[in-house]
């Protein structure tokens, strides 16, 4: 079986570029309610971006995140309040975490 | 094999997959679905593009952001608008070849559905880069992907308007109303 490529930092920096292009492309046509769908969405990808940059700390908050990112953001499609309350929560927990890192 | 009305009733759209293959013969039946879906004029504007191959599967996903999550193939619904235009008019080429792209579509994800596999259609694509991916001809243009695989989720059923807001009895807005609204067919 031929071995998989491994994906390195450089890799995955180029394919968040892809779909932030193709999403801010896409926006312009597609329901208003994919604007903060993508922007999510591309939040929880980035959080993965230390799995293949090496030079990054993995961070267990922003997996946390991530973690609640996923289990709501399909919400957007049929429960708009969920998707909002969910983005609230988001916003919240990292003023938070940048206020205890700040302080 | 499912009746087809079970088949329409228990269809969801999957984004969860296993990462098993699919083989080439029930691929092909899914093919077929799309080939006897109804088209205007009996135009046939489809063609289907599968793609199996990991590497291309990758790009297709990273210039998709509705691509989400991964699949063993995909079929990307292609409308060939310059054949549709010459047999067709404009009417051909601008109304019918996505009508009956998306007809073929459901029949698709019907089949997969009766096969056992699960589906997700996705329209955020980037038309230009999936033109260069596929290297696709002009006049040929991707409508709609197909993820297709086994599914490796089971979703919960979506909210669904009920028959009173969307069925009407002779004109518009008197309600029909033989239904108890949400009936399963």
């Amino acid at each position: 079986m031929k071995e998989e490529k491994k994906i390195t930092g450089d890799d995955y920096l180029l394919e968040l570029v892809a779909f932030l292009a193709t999403s801010a492309r896409g926006c312009i046509d597609e329901p208003p309610s994919y604007g903060p769908f993508r922007l999510i969405d591309g939040l929880s990808r980035l959080i993965d971006l230390p799995k293949y940059a090496t030079c990054l700390k993995d961070d267990d908050f922003l997996h946390k995140i991530k973690a609640q990112i996923e289990d709501k953001k399909f919400s957007v499609m049929f429960d708009e309040r969920e998707f909002q309350d969910m983005l609230d929560s988001v916003v919240l927990q990292v003023t938070k975490e940048l206020k205890r890192r700040s302080l | 094999m499912l009746d087809t009305l079970e088949a329409i009733r228990t269809r969801r759209t999957i984004r969860k997959f296993k990462s098993e293959p699919v083989p080439d013969d029930t691929v092909e039946k899914i093919l077929e679905a799309g080939r006897w879906a109804p088209t205007g004029s009996n135009l046939q504007p489809w063609k289907f593009v599968v793609v199996k191959n990991r590497a291309i599967l990758d790009m297709i996903r990273k210039i998709s952001p509705g691509y989400l999550g991964a699949t063993p193939m995909a079929i990307v619904i292609c409308s060939d608008k310059a054949t549709a235009y010459a047999k067709g008019g404009k009417l051909g080429r601008d109304y019918l070849t996505i009508a009956d792209c998306m007809m073929a579509a459901e029949n698709m994800l019907l089949a997969a559905h009766a096969l056992s596999l699960g589906a997700c259609p996705v329209k955020s694509f980037s038309t230009p880069a999936l033109k260069e991916i596929l290297e696709l001809p002009d006049g040929i243009e991707p409508e709609l992907i197909l993820m297709v695989g086994y599914p490796d989720e089971t979703p919960t059923d979506p909210p669904k308007h009920p028959l009173e807001k969307i069925a009407f009895l002779d004109k518009y807005g008197k309600v029909w109303s033989t239904s108890k609204g949400g009936k399963k067919p």
